[in-house]
């Protein structure tokens, strides 16, 4: 699991998984963004282990994951 | 000394395209027991030298592939003539769609799984194995492009001394390269980094170069003058942002309008983009079709701006680095006939004011 000392995740985007429902867009008040298709932009994105689970969890094609280490 | 210290030695990298060492992927290959797959469907476009390793080295080729893995499979186009020779060789073939990305890296390896031959989403390498989106368990697989393979073989048989005779310091070794287009004799040549374009372009017979594509579309273009003078490495072609990557030279003529080229790969690409990832499948064709309005005249110049941002999203947005290839290859073109595209934005081609020009 990447996680570093201020308890931050980094959730990844499964490019496969992801049917751009957008939810991940409005769970992250807009942090993460849509392209003109619908698709996050951001590849992956950092932030508190919290906020991480929950955006994962709300996901409807399960298309977040949590990034692991290599 | 051992096989992973020889090639070391050697400095040889993939011939496929992507430039990593092999020494590092056999040594991880060799801790996992991993399969081999032999790539020899010569993926990228305007490249054939996988076929002619196939046809005229397959010996050593085997021999090769013998030193790297006890299970090898064979991986060629289905129907191909490649994929002929091999089963007459009596080797284990995987026979691969011919779509573009079926032969990328971990399309093959889903494809030797019983999966589809499609890019896999992926947060490791996909030679340490693990699990495609079914939940199927994936092998350790190593996959290495033909050529590679056979130069492992040279490289046991005539050490790293001999291989790094060829090529320079930083890229050692013989390298293929597939000379097409508008040239008087395509085929494969012999080549290493360090020699001058010139000679290549001399040796297939090209005389009128309004610009040359590199590596197809994981590449990008070189203005005439431009290629005539550059050295053939990815250190001489690094001012131009573009890689030799898979060794294929792609001449076009004076004849030939670059926008309606650009447009037409394109839109190729978008018919061969593996529809699994929104920002591919959705951004390639957008970037086509906007590109097809530019070749034919009819583009506002306002959208330009529409057709950057739009390959701007395309890198690092798939499972596997196609509409990265894709943009950058659109880009360079866009950057290297900009006094073309300027034309087209005007409503009228350079090649049709030329054509004018030569009659009046
Ligand atoms: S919520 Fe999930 S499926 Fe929807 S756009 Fe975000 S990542 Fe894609
Ligand atoms: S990035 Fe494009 S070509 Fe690659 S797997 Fe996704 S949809 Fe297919």
């Amino acid at each position: 699991m990447r996680r570093d000392k201020r308890g931050e995740d980094e959730v990844v985007v499964d490019r496969v998984a992801c049917t751009a429902h957008g939810v991940c867009s409005v769970v992250s008040n807009g942090a993460i963004e849509l392209d003109e298709f619908g698709y996050p932009v951001p590849s992956r994105l950092t932030m508190g282990r919290r906020d991480a689970r929950e955006l994962v969890a709300q996901c409807p094609a399960r298309a977040l994951l949590i990034a692991r280490d290599r | 000394m051992s096989l992973v210290a020889l090639l070391d030695d050697a400095g040889l990298t993939g011939r496929g395209g992507a430039r990593f060492p092999t020494s590092i992927k056999l040594k991880s290959a060799l801790e996992t027991g991993a399969d081999l797959i032999v790539n020899a469907c010569d993926g990228e476009i305007g490249v054939h030298k996988d076929a002619l390793v196939v046809a005229e080295h397959l010996d050593a080729l085997q021999h090769g592939a013998d030193l790297l893995a006890r299970r090898v499979q064979w991986a060629a186009h289905r129907g191909s003539a490649t994929e002929r020779r091999l089963r007459n060789a009596g080797l284990r073939v995987l026979p691969v769609p011919s779509r573009y990305v079926a032969s990328e890296e971990s399309a093959l390896v889903s494809l030797l799984h019983g999966g589809r031959a499609r890019p896999i989403m992926r947060q490791a390498p996909i030679s340490t194995g693990g699990k495609d989106a079914q939940g199927r368990r994936l092998r350790p697989t190593l996959v290495l492009n033909a050529e590679t393979v056979w130069r492992v073989s040279q490289i046991e048989r005539h050490g790293a001394a001999w291989f790094r005779g060829y090529g320079t310091a930083e890229e050692p070794g013989p390298r293929l390269v597939t000379m097409g287009g508008n040239v008087d004799r395509p085929g494969v040549y012999d080549s290493e980094a360090g020699v001058p374009m010139r000679d290549l372009l001399e040796a297939a017979g090209a005389v009128d170069v309004r610009g040359v594509g590199i590596s197809g579309m994981s590449g990008g273009w070189l203005r005439g003058r431009d290629a005539w003078a550059a050295t053939w490495s990815d250190a001489g072609l690094a001012p131009y942002g573009i890689p030799t990557g898979t060794g294929a030279v792609h001449v076009l003529g004076r004849s030939a309008c670059p926008v309606d080229h650009l447009a037409q790969i394109a839109t190729f690409a978008a018919g061969e983009s593996a529809g699994q990832c929104g920002p591919c499948m959705f951004g390639v064709p957008a970037v086509a079709s906007q590109l097809e309005r530019l070749a034919d005249g009819v583009l506002p110049a306002e959208e330009m701006l529409d057709l950057h941002h739009r390959l701007g999203m395309l890198p690092g947005r798939g499972a596997c680095r196609f509409p990265d290839g894709v943009s950058r290859f659109v880009a360079s073109g866009l950057r290297t006939f900009s006094a073309e595209v300027d034309a087209h934005l005007a409503g009228e081609c350079v090649l049709m004011q030329e054509r004018a020009g030569a009659t009046r």
